[in-house]
C-alpha cells in the first residue's frame, strides 16, 4: 500500500469516525449520569433528521434557523422521555429503564414511519459544497462542520462539567446519586438537563448525518445506536472525550479493515477488535487503570424483589391446557404457539445467564444461529436423522457458545452486554463470510422437516407438541438445577462474585456451566427453527432477535422460568393479536410494552 | 332540567346501535351478492423493509382500480387483497402462512419480500396446496420449494448477464470493478455478472460486497479506485446505489457507473442528486416505451399518485393483473389457480412482453430491457455511444 493510499484510508476513517462521534457523545453523557445505555437515543437522531427535513425542504427555512429548531425540539422530546418514561422507574430496578428505552425507541420510530411514510427521503445540505483535496480524495464543508460540532460540543461539555455549578452537580450525581442528594443537589433537575443536552445533540447529529448522506429514513436509528454504543465502549463508557477518541478509532479500524480484508470484513474486523479491547482494557482505552468501573457494583444490577410464586398445580394446569391447544383446530394459533414456545426456549436460556448468573447477554441470537446451522448442515451434508441432528446441534452450541463468550467472563455489568452483542454480530458475520461451509448470503435451503423415527412431524399440531415437549423438559430441568446447590452457586456469583471467589468457588467454571446449559437450550431452539423454516441465511437470526429475547426475559422477570414463558407468549402473541391494526400494530405493541414496564418494573412475575 | 328522562342518552345510543346493526346487515347482503375474491399478501408494512410493502400497495391498488372498475371484477365478483404485515421476518411470515392456508377465503398468496421470510413459509404453502406467488423472489431456489411456488420475478440469470453485456460490449468497458449488496440476491447477481464479463473477454479487477445497512463507502471506493477499473458495475437497490454514486465523486472516481435495473426509481435521482448524472442503467420498463401497457400504467400511476412509478410499483401492478387474468380464464379456487398458472399465455405485462410460465421452473422468461442513462435529473434512453474514457 502506498503512502498516498494509506493517507486516503486514514482520512476516510476519521471522516466516518467523526460522524460516529456525534452519537457517541450523547450516549456517553447519558450513560455517565444515568448509568443507562439509552436505546432511544437513535430515535432522537431520527426525529432530529425529520425535523430538519421539514424545516429545510418544506418550510424553506435558512440553515441558521433550522439548527436551533432541531436542537429545541429534540431537547424537549428528551426531557419528556426522562420525565414521563424513565423517572417513574427510578429506584425500582436497574434493568427496567433499559427496557423502557427499547420500548420508547420502538414507539418513536413507528410514529416517524407513520407520519413520514417508510420511504427514504433526500435531505439536501443548504450549505455551499466547497471541497478540499486531501490525498486522492476530498473532504467538504459538511465534514468540517460535523468535526466542528463534535469537537465544539466536547469542549463545551468539558467547560460545563468542570466549571459550572450545574456541571458539578452532574458529575456529583454521576459519581454517587445518594451523596449528591444529601448535599442538596436536585438530581431530578440534573437528569433532566443531561437528557436535554444529550437529546439536542442527538437530534442535531441526525440532521447533519442525514445531510451528509442526503438520505434519511425511519429505520436509521438501530444501526446508528449500535455504532455509537460500540464507539463509546472503546473510549470508556460514560467518558465524553473518550467517546470522541473511541469514535475516531472505530472509524479508523473499519477503514483499515476494509483496506486489509475487503468490504465484507469491515464489521467483523471491528467487532473482533472490540472484544480484544474489552479483554485487555475492560474500562475502555482511555480510562485510567485505577479508576473504579463506572457501573453498578456487584449485586445491584439485577433488581431484587420477591418473585410471584405460582402454585405447582396451576402451572401443571397451564401445561395441560397448552397440550390441548391443538383441539382448537386452528393451525395459525398453533404456529403462533410454536413460535412463542421457541422464543420461550431462547428466553429460558437468557433468563438463566442474565437473571440467575447476572451476565446480561445482548447476542443471544448468535446461539440460535449456531444451533440452526449445525443442525441443518448435519442433516443435509451427513444425512443424520433430524432429531439426532437437533440434539447434536444443542451440544455444539453449548460448546461453541461457551468458548465464544469465555473472554467475557471476567467482565461485569454493561461490558458483558456489549461483549455478547459483539459476539452475536461476529457469529452472523462469520456465517456471511464462510462461504465454503455456510454458503454465505445464499443461505441453506431444502433443510429437511422435523421428523421422529422416520415419522414426519411437519403438520402444525405435531410440530407444536414436539416443541412443547422440548420446552417443558428443559424448563423442568432448569427448575431442578436452580433449586440445587448449582443454582445457589450461580446466584452467589451474581450477588457478590468476590465473596463467592473467597469461598473457593471457581467463578469461570460455574459461569461456563451456565452458558453451556443455556447454550444447549438456545441451540436446540435454533435447530428446531431451521427444520421448521426449511431455509436459513445470515439474516434469519439478526440482532433484533437478541433485543427481543432480552425484552422477553426482562418483562417476565429476570431469572424467572415461568416469567420467561409468560413473557414470550405475550410478546409473540400481542403482535399477532394486533394484526388488524396493520401499520399501527407495532406502535400499539410498543405502548403496551411501556405500560407493562411502568406497572411491573421488576418484571411481570418478579425476579427470581 | 326540562327532560326528566335521564335514560334518554342511553335510549338514543341503543337506537343508534340498532341503526348501525341494520346498516351492517345491509352491507352484508350486498356483499353476499358479490363476495370478493381475496388474495392474501404477506409482506412488510412496518420494520426496516416497510418502504417496499408501501410500494407494493400502490401497484396493487392501481391494478385493482382497473380490474374492478372497467374490467368488472372476476366474473362479477370484486377482487380484493388482505395484506398481513410480516415485518419481513420469517417468524411472522410462517404464522401468516398458516393463517392464509387455514382461511378458505384466500385463493392465492403473494409474497413475502426477502428470501428468508418467503422461503421459510414455502413448506406451509406447499403442504396446504395454496399457491405462493413470490413476485420479488429471484433466489434461484425459491421455486424449487415445491410445485406451488411460482414467481414472475426477473430471473438473475437473465438480468445480470444482460447488464454485463451492456457494460462490456455496448459501453466498451474492458476492466470493470463490481460493487454488490452482500445478500442472496446481490451475491448471485454478482457471480453471474463476473462470469459474463469474463466470457466476453473483459477483466474483473475488483469485487466488493457490502451490507444493506452500510452508508459509508469511501474506503471501499479507495479499493475500487486503486484497482484502476475503466468502469464500475453496481448491483444495488436505489437507496444504497445513490449513496455510492455520491461518494464516488468524493473519493476521486470519475469512471462511468453502470447500475442494475433495481436502481430504476425516481428516488435514485432524488437521493443521488447531481452525483447520479451520467449513470447507465437498464430497466425492465421505461415510461417512454411505446407499448400500450406501459403507457397506460405510467399515465394512470402518475394521475393517481402524483409521482413516477418505479420498478417495485410495476412488479406489484403486473402481479395483480396477471392473477386476475388467471382467475378470469381458469376460475377462482386454489386448484384452478394452480393449474391456470401453468396454462396461462399472453397476459399483457409492463415488465415482460407477454407473460407465460415455464412449467418446469415455474418462472417467466423474456423481460423487456431498455438501456438508459441518467441525464439532467431524468432517465433517458441511452444514446448508443460507448462510455467516455476517463
Amino acid at each position: 500500500m502506498s503512502w498516498g493510499t494509506f493517507l486516503d484510508y486514514t482520512v476516510n476513517g476519521l471522516v466516518v469516525g467523526n460522524i460516529y462521534a456525534l452519537l457517541a457523545v450523547g450516549l456517553a453523557l447519558i450513560f455517565g449520569v444515568a448509568n443507562l445505555i439509552n436505546f432511544a437515543h437513535g430515535s432522537l437522531y431520527t426525529v432530529g433528521a425529520y425535523v430538519g427535513w421539514i424545516c429545510i425542504t418544506q418550510l424553506h427555512w435558512p440553515f441558521l434557523l433550522t439548527v436551533p429548531t432541531v436542537l429545541i425540539v429534540s431537547a424537549v422530546l428528551g426531557v419528556a422521555i426522562e420525565r414521563l418514561a424513565l423517572r417513574p422507574l427510578h429506584g425500582s430496578s436497574r434493568i427496567a429503564p433499559l427496557l423502557a428505552t427499547i420500548g420508547l425507541s420502538l414507539v418513536l420510530d413507528q410514529i416517524v414511519q407513520l407520519v413520514f411514510t417508510p420511504n427514504p427521503r433526500a435531505l439536501p445540505s443548504p450549505l455551499p459544497d466547497w471541497r478540499f483535496q486531501i490525498g486522492g480524495g476530498t473532504i467538504g464543508t459538511l465534514d468540517l462542520l460535523i468535526l466542528g460540532v463534535g469537537l465544539g460540543t466536547a469542549g463545551l461539555l468539558y467547560v460545563f462539567l468542570r466549571f459550572t455549578k450545574l456541571g458539578w452537580a452532574v458529575r456529583a450525581t454521576a459519581q454517587d446519586i445518594d451523596a449528591a442528594k444529601q448535599m442538596g443537589v436536585d438530581t431530578n433537575r440534573v437528569n433532566m438537563s443531561v437528557f436535554a443536552i444529550a437529546s439536542a445533540l442527538g437530534g442535531l447529529s441526525g440532521m447533519l448525518v442525514g445531510m451528509y448522506y442526503n438520505n434519511i429514513d425511519p429505520g436509521m436509528s438501530f444501526d446508528a445506536t449500535l455504532k455509537g454504543v460500540v464507539a463509546q465502549i472503546i473510549g470508556g463508557m460514560g467518558n465524553v472525550p473518550g467517546a470522541i477518541a473511541g469514535s475516531l478509532l472505530l472509524g479508523l479500524i473499519e477503514s483499515y479493515g476494509i483496506a486489509l480484508f475487503g468490504t465484507s470484513y469491515r464489521n467483523l474486523f471491528a467487532f473482533v477488535l472490540l472484544i480484544l479491547i474489552l479483554i485487555l482494557r475492560p474500562n475502555g482505552l482511555f480510562a485510567s487503570a485505577k479508576e473504579m468501573p463506572p457501573e453498578p457494583m456487584t449485586g445491584s444490577f439485577v433488581a431484587r424483589g420477591k418473585p410471584i410464586r405460582i402454585p405447582l398445580p396451576a402451572i401443571a394446569g397451564v401445561v395441560v391446557l397448552a397440550a390441548l391447544l391443538p383441539l382448537a383446530g386452528s393451525d395459525y394459533l398453533l404456529q403462533t404457539g410454536t413460535n412463542a414456545l421457541l422464543y420461550g426456549l431462547l428466553a429460558l436460556s437468557l433468563t438463566l445467564v442474565a437473571g440467575t448468573v447476572g451476565m446480561v447477554s445482548l447476542g443471544h441470537a448468535g446461539l440460535l444461529a449456531i444451533g440452526a446451522y449445525a443442525s441443518a448442515l448435519l442433516a443435509i451434508e451427513l444425512a443424520i436423522p433430524v432429531v439426532l441432528a437437533i440434539a447434536i446441534a444443542g451440544v455444539v452450541t453449548a460448546v461453541v457458545g461457551t468458548l465464544l463468550v469465555f473472554p467475557a467472563f471476567r467482565m461485569r455489568g454493561h461490558y458483558v452486554s456489549i461483549a455478547t452483542l459483539a459476539i452475536g454480530q461476529i457469529v452472523a458475520l462469520v456465517i456471511l463470510n464462510w462461504n465454503s461451509l455456510t454458503r454465505g448470503p445464499i443461505g441453506i435451503s431444502g433443510i429437511p422437516p422435523l421428523s421422529l423415527a422416520g415419522i414426519p412431524l411437519y403438520d402444525a399440531p405435531q410440530a407444536y407438541w414436539f416443541v412443547l415437549a422440548v420446552v417443558v423438559a428443559l424448563a423442568l430441568l432448569q427448575a431442578r438445577v436452580l433449586s440445587s446447590h448449582l443454582g445457589r452457586t450461580w446466584r452467589a456469583l451474581r450477588d457478590d462474585d468476590i465473596a463467592a471467589r473467597s469461598h473457593g468457588i471457581d467463578v469461570n467454571r460455574y459461569k461456563a456451566m451456565a452458558f453451556a446449559f443455556g447454550g444447549f437450550g438456545a441451540g436446540v431452539g435454533g435447530a428446531v427453527t431451521a427444520h421448521l423454516y426449511s431455509y436459513i441465511n445470515h439474516e434469519t437470526f439478526n440482532a433484533q432477535i437478541s433485543v427481543l429475547a432480552l425484552t422477553i426475559a426482562i418483562l417476565g422477570g429476570l431469572g424467572n422460568i415461568t416469567g420467561a414463558m409468560l413473557g414470550s407468549v405475550l410478546l409473540i402473541g400481542l403482535p399477532e393479536i394486533f394484526r388488524g391494526l396493520a401499520e399501527y400494530r407495532m406502535l400499539i405493541y410498543g405502548i403496551v410494552l411501556l405500560l407493562l414496564i411502568r406497572v411491573r418494573p421488576q418484571g411481570l412475575l418478579g425476579t427470581a | 332540567m326540562r327532560d326528566p328522562d335521564s335514560r334518554r342518552p342511553l335510549v338514543s345510543l341503543t337506537r343508534r346501535a340498532a341503526l348501525l346493526a341494520l346498516g351492517a346487515a345491509g352491507l352484508a347482503r350486498t356483499a353476499m351478492a358479490a363476495d370478493p375474491v381475496i388474495v392474501g399478501v404477506s409482506g412488510p408494512l412496518t420494520g426496516p423493509a416497510a418502504q417496499y410493502g408501501a410500494q407494493w400497495k400502490k401497484g396493487f391498488d392501481l391494478a385493482l382500480d382497473d380490474i374492478n372498475g372497467p374490467g368488472g371484477g372476476i366474473k362479477g365478483r370484486p377482487l380484493a387483497y388482505q395484506f398481513e404485515d410480516s415485518q419481513n421476518d420469517p417468524r411472522q411470515s410462517v404464522a401468516i402462512a398458516q393463517k392464509f392456508v387455514g382461511d378458505q377465503k384466500i385463493v392465492v398468496e403473494i409474497g413475502d419480500f426477502s428470501s428468508p421470510a418467503s422461503m421459510a413459509a414455502s413448506p406451509i404453502y406447499q403442504r396446504g396446496k395454496l399457491v405462493q406467488f413470490g413476485f420479488t423472489n429471484s433466489h434461484p431456489d425459491f421455486t424449487k420449494g415445491g410445485d406451488y411456488m411460482w414467481s414472475n420475478s426477473i430471473s438473475q440469470s437473465e438480468q445480470s448477464p444482460q447488464l454485463a453485456t451492456f457494460a462490456v460490449q455496448q459501453l466498451g468497458l474492458k476492466k470493470v470493478a463490481i460493487l454488490h449488496l452482500n445478500t442472496d440476491w446481490g451475491r448471485t447477481s454478482k457471480d453471474l455478472a463476473v462470469a459474463t464479463v469474463k466470457a466476453l473477454g473483459a477483466e474483473v479487477v475488483a469485487t466488493e460486497g457490502y451490507m444493506p445497512e452500510e452508508r459509508d463507502f469511501r474506503s471501499t471506493l479507495v479499493r475500487v479506485r486503486d484497482a484502476h477499473p475503466d468502469g464500475v458495475i453496481l448491483i444495488s437497490y436505489y437507496a444504497d446505489g445513490a449513496l455510492i454514486a455520491r461518494q464516488t465523486r468524493v473519493a476521486g472516481i470519475t469512471q462511468p457507473l453502470v447500475a442494475i435495473g433495481s436502481v430504476y426509481s425516481p428516488k435514485f435521482i432524488e437521493l443521488g442528486g447531481d452525483a447520479v448524472d451520467g449513470v447507465y442503467t437498464q430497466s425492465n420498463f421505461f415510461p417512454e416505451e411505446p407499448r400500450p401497457e406501459v403507457k397506460d400504467f405510467v399515465a394512470r400511476f402518475t394521475a393517481r399518485y402524483h409521482e413516477e412509478p418505479d420498478a417495485f410499483n410495476a412488479y406489484g401492478y403486473d402481479t395483480m393483473v396477471l392473477l386476475a387474468a388467471v382467475m378470469r380464464q381458469f376460475g377462482t379456487t386454489r386448484a384452478d389457480i394452480r393449474t391456470g398458472l401453468e396454462k396461462i399465455r399472453d397476459v399483457p405485462s409492463v415488465i415482460f412482453g407477454r407473460v407465460a410460465f415455464d412449467p418446469v421452473t415455474r418462472r417467466v422468461a423474456g423481460a423487456n430491457t431498455a438501456n438508459l442513462q441518467v441525464k439532467g435529473g431524468k432517465f433517458v434512453s441511452w444514446d448508443g455511444k460507448p462510455a467516455p474514457r476517463s
